[in-house]
């Protein structure tokens, strides 16, 4: 298929969003921008308001007040884009007494720009041999399945999905990642994944934001929020004390443990792994080993949203 | 409308897989001819007993078969509207529990699209019921009773073109407030939280506007409800089957006449301008 012309108009861009139930504030002052051909990952603890934001942005949820513009078009215009946004629910969301493929026809009847037909997107998602079988009749896994193969019969510019990889097993998921990657870079479609899964976000996800407490805590490029993180490197090397006097100067690095013997482990904030084996080296010392621990998400994550960095954690649970 | 046309489409498309749309159309006619079918059982029956105890000659009110005919429309359209009120509550209500409408809602419909499409399907559906109702009905009163003029005594009490005339009023006049109807079960679907909520709600305000509008008076003529064959009916078509049986006494007040042709259009009309209303600011 033909790489579609990079869109530049930005895919989503939330200004100032705030919702509340009732008397309580879910969403507070949210802002959040995907930028074109970006996929990006919205996280957040169980009650932060993921669900809550991605329901107005999709203009099912009336809001308080702020902006959003999703494509250049309000919320409650979404239909005016013609199928160049879809979304993916948390349930399926599916006519169960369908069967998947007539649910793949219904679908293209609402699609203004089919670019597959319903057997092709069974085949793309593994489902070809579902085709007969009514939605009732299957697995969770499958059923999210049909709901993604219904948002490929065209060619959405921006896809929203929220928990995609819910009730789906390790092959299913490999098959989703691979999916979003797929069309990412041949199509230029951006994501906007709402998951729990950090460490499938992290293998697929250019920009990550972390919804807490009804704000977005941290919004960046992925890569700079690892450069942002500490790194810790263990050194196994012959001579720790020695070591130890060569790596101090280096910008960027910080001693942390020399506790055991043979290995130095340092914690690095930007400094280079090469750089330091190089020096130790270029001194004399002999470096059996260099072992990066790289900052996950996970880490991450726990650090902002942890009871020790917030007062008290999620404090209702709102969708 | 944005999307109303793929809206309709998309809606068709499942109301013809659907199971509860195909029970929806077939169900009143099925009814319908079972019932008469027990009723010349019975009637036969009844003849049999009176033969042999040598009574009862007059047969001229059960054999003709308008009478038959005129109660068989009562009944399915008391057991048409039911089920489409019914159906109608539930089919926006359930499209918003499962989350159906929103992929419709996101590509290509606006809300009041979606809202006109499922009305509109809703229609389509009652007409494909009427047609077979009616069939159905032409079908089991030709095949179990004759059609002919109301005689008794060998005096022709009402011909055949008058009673033609009358079934086709009372027939007009029946349908005329079934389209309200439905557009008030489409109204309380998009106002529920629950596809369980709109249609226990609308079936019940269905059936509560059945007994109000026998204690309203004079005033129950203002209710759409108050003309369509019903549980308790009061509408023309219940006199038109008393009248094909040879009561003289079946009258219709001009006014009852001309309220029967107007009063459920501007229903009509607020039931449809207030679901629309609604579902602009409705989460869904």
């Amino acid at each position: 298929m033909a790489a579609r012309q990079a869109n530049t108009e930005a895919p989503l861009s939330v200004t100032g969003l705030n919702k509340r139930y009732g008397a309580t504030p879910v969403l507070m002052d949210l802002n959040l921008a995907v930028e074109p051909a970006a996929v990006h990952g919205l996280v957040g603890l169980n009650g932060s308001g993921k669900t809550t934001t991605l329901e107005c942005i999709l203009g099912m949820r009336p809001f308080d007040s702020g902006e959003i513009r999703v494509l250049g078009l309000r919320p409650n215009e979404l239909y005016r884009s013609q199928g160049s946004v879809v979304s993916i629910f948390d349930s399926p969301s599916l006519h169960p007494q369908l069967t998947v493929r007539q649910t793949l026809e219904h679908a293209s009847l609402l699609c203004t720009r089919a670019v597959r037909s319903p057997s092709q997107v069974e085949e793309l998602l593994g489902i070809g041999k579902y085709s007969r079988y009514r939605i009732r009749e299957l697995s969770l896994g499958n059923r999210r399945r049909t709901s993604i193969a219904q948002a490929l019969l065209g060619q959405p510019g921006f896809v929203i999905l929220d928990e995609p990889f819910n009730g789906l097993d390790a092959g299913g998921v490999d098959d989703v990642l691979a999916l979003i990657s797929r069309l990412n870079r041949e199509e230029g479609t951006a994501f906007l994944l709402s998951s729990h899964q950090l460490p499938y976000l992290e293998q697929v996800c250019s920009h990550l934001s972390i919804l807490h407490k009804g704000r977005i805590a941290v919004s960046d490029r992925v890569d700079k929020l690892f450069n942002a993180q500490s790194t810790r490197l263990l050194v196994h090397c012959d001579d720790v004390v020695r070591a130890c006097a060569i790596v101090q100067d280096i910008p960027g690095v910080q001693i942390e443990d020399t506790s055991e013997a043979g290995l130095l482990t340092l914690k690095l904030a930007g400094a280079n792994p090469g750089l330091i084996n190089q020096r130790l080296v270029h001194k004399g010392i002999m470096v059996s080993e260099l072992v990066p621990e790289r900052a996950s998400l996970t880490s991450l994550f726990h650090q902002i949203t942890s009871p020790a960095s917030n007062d008290k954690g999620a404090e209702r649970g709102v969708a | 409308m944005n999307g109303f046309l793929a809206a309709l489409k998309a809606e068709l498309y499942v109301a013809l897989r659907s199971n509860s749309a195909r029970l929806l159309v077939v169900l009143p006619a099925f009814i319908v001819i079972a019932r008469a079918s027990v009723v010349k059982l019975t009637e036969t029956g009844q003849q049999a007993r009176e033969a042999l105890l040598g009574g009862g000659d007059d047969v001229t009110a059960t054999s003709n078969a308008w009478g038959h005919f005129v109660d068989s429309f009562t009944t399915g359209l008391t057991l048409m509207s039911l089920s489409l009120v019914a159906y109608a509550a539930w089919s926006f209500a359930n499209d918003r529990d499962t989350g159906a409408l929103r992929h419709v809602l996101i590509r290509r419909v606006s809300r009041p699209g979606l809202v006109l499409a499922k009305l509109l399907t809703v229609y389509l559906l009652a007409l494909a019921a009427l047609v077979l109702l009616s069939l159905g009905i032409v079908a089991i009163t030709a095949l179990l009773w004759d059609f002919g003029p109301v005689v008794e005594d060998g005096y022709e009490l009402i011909g055949s073109d008058e009673i033609r005339s009358e079934v086709w009023l009372g027939l007009r006049l029946a349908l005329i407030p079934l389209p309200t109807a439905l557009a008030f079960g489409v109204l309380v679907s998009v106002l529920a939280q629950s596809a369980t909520q709109a249609v226990t709600a609308a079936l019940g305000v269905t059936l509560a506007l059945d007994v109000f509008k026998g204690v309203l008076g004079d005033a129950a003529r203002y209710l759409y409800a108050s003309f369509q064959p019903s549980l308790i009916d009061q509408s023309y078509l219940q006199d038109v089957g008393r009248l094909v049986r040879g009561y003289s006494d079946v009258m219709i007040d001009p006014q009852v006449l001309s309220l029967n042709a107007w009063v459920p259009l501007p229903q009509l009309a607020l039931f449809v301008v207030i679901a629309l209303l609604v579902v602009r600011r409705k989460a869904l």
